[in-house]
């Protein structure tokens, strides 16, 4: 007796494992719109459905089933992520280990790397220059690695230097134009002109933290690029002698006197620029969006990012988004290529940037957004972005790159250590998590 | 028949939490990567040597250490004191009680978004300082302030569950030793120190223990408020294996780390259950009372 019901448990337990884990393909006929002689695609986006940008992918997914009718069945999952991305890689780490990747999925930009360098993303089918040539360069150099094209951002994102425009007009001080950005030393010629006005408004002239997370290596490594650092090498496994060069302990010590000279607050101050109590501030391009829409008041501009002293022209401004990528698992590369060309195509772009906000990836959607020619602010930083975007470091490790690059700024500028002490000791961390890259 | 009620409890226990604990010291032999299982090797001790010497396990390990220094005592009393002050009071027992049970049932995510607010520069507690004259502190935006102001926090937000154990054991006290004692005159401090002291040990041994673990499983305020930050001062042994794993996708260290936690934690219960453990193994009497 005992024995048989034990027996019964476990095969019970048995059953649902197998059944809850292995997902099967379903038959044409079983979900809606699935017809027979259809090639079904199971598509993973990273987002809510019940959100501005849950609702594009759907309507994205339903119009491609319908262009594609009797050719392709693409199926959307959402899968809810936090803001460091947990959540939903943990679900592609899950089902690494399973082996039930999607035939198409998600990848944040500088993840890319390390999917492909794992196995768990594989190059798209091949693309005529033509088609290539729809998408902004900087979503090109973002879903390449290794010489290969991986991903294709449906949006792409960029970062301001806002001014408030009554502010530099009491210095008298002149914005340049996009092509002739103030150089860092310049800036600090600014910055001086601006402190003494700044201090009679009880703020700072820039409104800029170091917060902990993706955005401190998003919004400050421009500053590194332009001024002839890099992060890591083109192979993205060597970051000695790189990460820890001389120009970037200058760009360190750079921010060092920003903070020295109290160009900047020590602590953050919640929403300094938007109340009219810093002349500057560094945010991402969706800071546009807020200023219009809670502080109309605001009167602000968008100033070219700030360049190196040395700087000719390289390309160094912020980049990088969500990208589409074909799974490793999937067989039908052609198709998920076709997915993953439509999801990141003209019209998604365009549904992404009327519902959400988030810059499209496709120069064609940009011609034919209004606000993109007519609003000064959005036109400067779409200039900013097609010309002079740089995309992240490609490295498998890259969130290691990331957090060590927040920790060099935090640890020096803010906390006041030596900044080649810090960045030699993030080489050595680095260096740790590529080890077995290396031996490969 | 035994086993069909036992039964679905020791698979379900086995399935998830009995086979994890194995698996979790299986792969913290091995270099296990979450992005590709299959290069998984055999590493022998080698991620126990590297997490000796990686500093930011050390600062985490550190940074825990004082965490529960700060806060064992800290919540251990102020929930003591709190349960004295409410026994005492005769009007609005219950307001009071619940007030300070309120956060206890408030989710630690909101406690402490909330508590951002309060510590912010220009936020309330600055106001307040700045009324009294005190300038403008940093507290979670500096290296040497964040531990404490989130221990504070922390302690704040715990404090009225063991609170409401230490209320439980004052009204459990005789009346009569209290009596007894006014008799022979004792004073306020002399009824604290010989009747309820001794009477509420037994509680204070399990409340003791129970801040303790809890403390050291110390993750979700730091995630909120700082990030671990500034300067990894509150990097917690939880968040780096946390970090390690999901973030850096390093399950086979984060494995170890997991391991070595478990070990401390474990070695340093039982030293405290042997430390507070009544002397020479006698039933709980109180000698003193039994004295009057």
């Amino acid at each position: 007796m005992k024995k048989r019901i034990i027996a019964a448990l476990m095969a019970g337990v048995l059953m649902i494992s197998l059944t809850g884990c292995q997902k099967s393909t379903p038959k044409p006929g079983s979900i809606a719109g699935y017809d027979k002689g259809e090639q079904y695609l199971s598509i993973w986006v990273h987002s809510i459905e019940d959100t501005d940008e849950g609702r594009c992918y759907r309507e994205a997914v339903n119009a491609f089933n319908k262009a594609y009718d009797g050719k392709y069945f693409a199926d959307i999952e959402f899968i809810p992520r936090n803001d460091s991305g947990g959540g939903y890689s943990d679900k592609i780490n899950a089902s690494v280990m399973s082996g039930d990747l999607p035939d198409v999925l998600t990848v944040d930009g500088p993840n890319i790397a390390a999917y492909a360098e794992n196995g768990i993303i594989q190059p798209l089918a091949k693309m005529t220059e033509k088609e290539k040539s729809v998408y902004l360069k900087s979503i090109i150099e973002q879903g390449t690695y290794n010489n290969k094209l991986y991903a294709l951002g449906a949006m792409e994102s960029s970062v301001g230097l806002y001014y408030n425009k009554e502010i530099l007009d009491e210095a008298g001080i002149q914005v340049p134009d996009a092509d002739h950005p103030w150089t860092q030393s310049q800036f600090l010629e600014v910055l001086k002109k601006l402190k003494p006005i700044m201090d009679k408004k009880n703020g700072y002239a820039l409104d800029m933290t170091f917060p902990v997370g993706e955005a401190t290596i998003y919004y400050y490594a421009p500053f590194f690029w332009s001024n002839g650092g890099d992060l890591t090498d083109k192979t993205g496994l060597t970051v000695d002698g790189i990460f820890n060069s001389k120009q970037n302990i200058k760009t360190v010590s750079y921010f060092k006197t920003l903070l020295k000279q109290k160009y900047m607050s020590k602590v953050p101050i919640d929403s300094l620029f938007e109340s009219g109590r810093a002349a500057f501030k560094i945010d991402g391009a969706w800071e546009v969006n807020t200023l219009y829409t809670s502080y109309p008041d605001v009167s602000f501009g968008v100033a070219p990012y700030v360049v190196g002293d040395e700087w000719n022209g390289e390309q160094y401004a912020p980049t990088g988004s969500w990208a589409f990528a074909a799974s490793s698992k999937t067989k039908h590369i052609k198709g998920a290529t076709e997915l993953v060309k439509w999801m990141s195509g003209v019209e998604s772009g365009k549904r992404l940037w009327e519902k959400s906000k988030s810059f499209p990836s496709t120069y064609e959607a940009y011609e034919s957004i209004d606000v993109f020619k007519k609003d000064k602010n959005y036109k400067e930083l779409y200039y900013q972005l097609s010309k002079y975007g740089h995309p992240r470091p490609k490295t498998p490790a890259y969130p290691q790159v990331s957090t060590s690059f927040q920790q060099v700024l935090e640890n020096s500028v803010l906390s006041g250590y030596d900044a080649k002490e810090q960045l030699d000791k993030s080489v050595e961390r680095i260096d740790a998590k590529l080890k077995r890259y290396k031996t490969k | 028949m035994g086993m069909a009620f036992f039964g679905p409890a020791l698979i379900l226990l086995t399935l998830f939490l009995f086979l994890p604990m194995i698996l979790t010291l299986i792969f913290s032999f091995t270099d296990f990567l979450a992005l590709n299982p299959g290069l998984t090797h055999f590493v022998g001790l080698d991620n126990y040597f590297q997490i000796l010497k990686d500093d930011d396990f050390r600062q985490a390990f550190g940074n825990t250490l004082k965490f529960v220094i700060i806060i064992v005592p800290l919540q251990s009393i102020g929930a003591l004191v709190l349960a004295l002050l409410i026994n005492k009071v005769a009007y609005c027992k219950t307001y009071f009680k619940v007030a300070f049970f309120i956060p206890v049932v408030m989710s630690l995510a909101v406690v402490s978004t909330l508590w951002v607010q309060i510590y912010s520069p220009e936020g309330i507690l600055n106001s307040i300082l700045a009324h009294v004259g005190i300038h403008a502190q940093p507290f979670i935006n500096s290296a040497s302030q964040a531990l404490p102001s989130i221990a504070i926090m922390s302690a704040w937000q715990g404090m009225g569950y063991q609170m409401l154990i230490f209320l439980g054991g004052l009204q459990q006290i005789n009346p009569a030793l209290y009596e007894a004692a006014e008799m022979d005159h004792a004073s306020n401090w002399q009824k604290f120190k010989d009747i309820t002291l001794p009477e509420l040990k037994p509680l204070c041994i399990f409340v003791f223990i129970t801040v303790t673990i809890g403390a050291f499983r110390m993750l979700v305020q730091p995630m909120v408020m700082t990030g671990g930050g500034p300067s990894h001062s509150t990097y917690t042994m939880v968040y780096d294996i946390y970090e390690t794993g999901t973030v850096n996708w390093e399950i086979g260290l984060a494995s170890t780390m997991a391991i070595v936690f478990a070990f401390f934690v474990m070695v340093l219960t039982v030293i405290q259950t042997i430390v507070t453990k009544d002397k020479e193994g006698t039933k709980h009497v109180n000698k003193k009372a039994k004295a009057f």
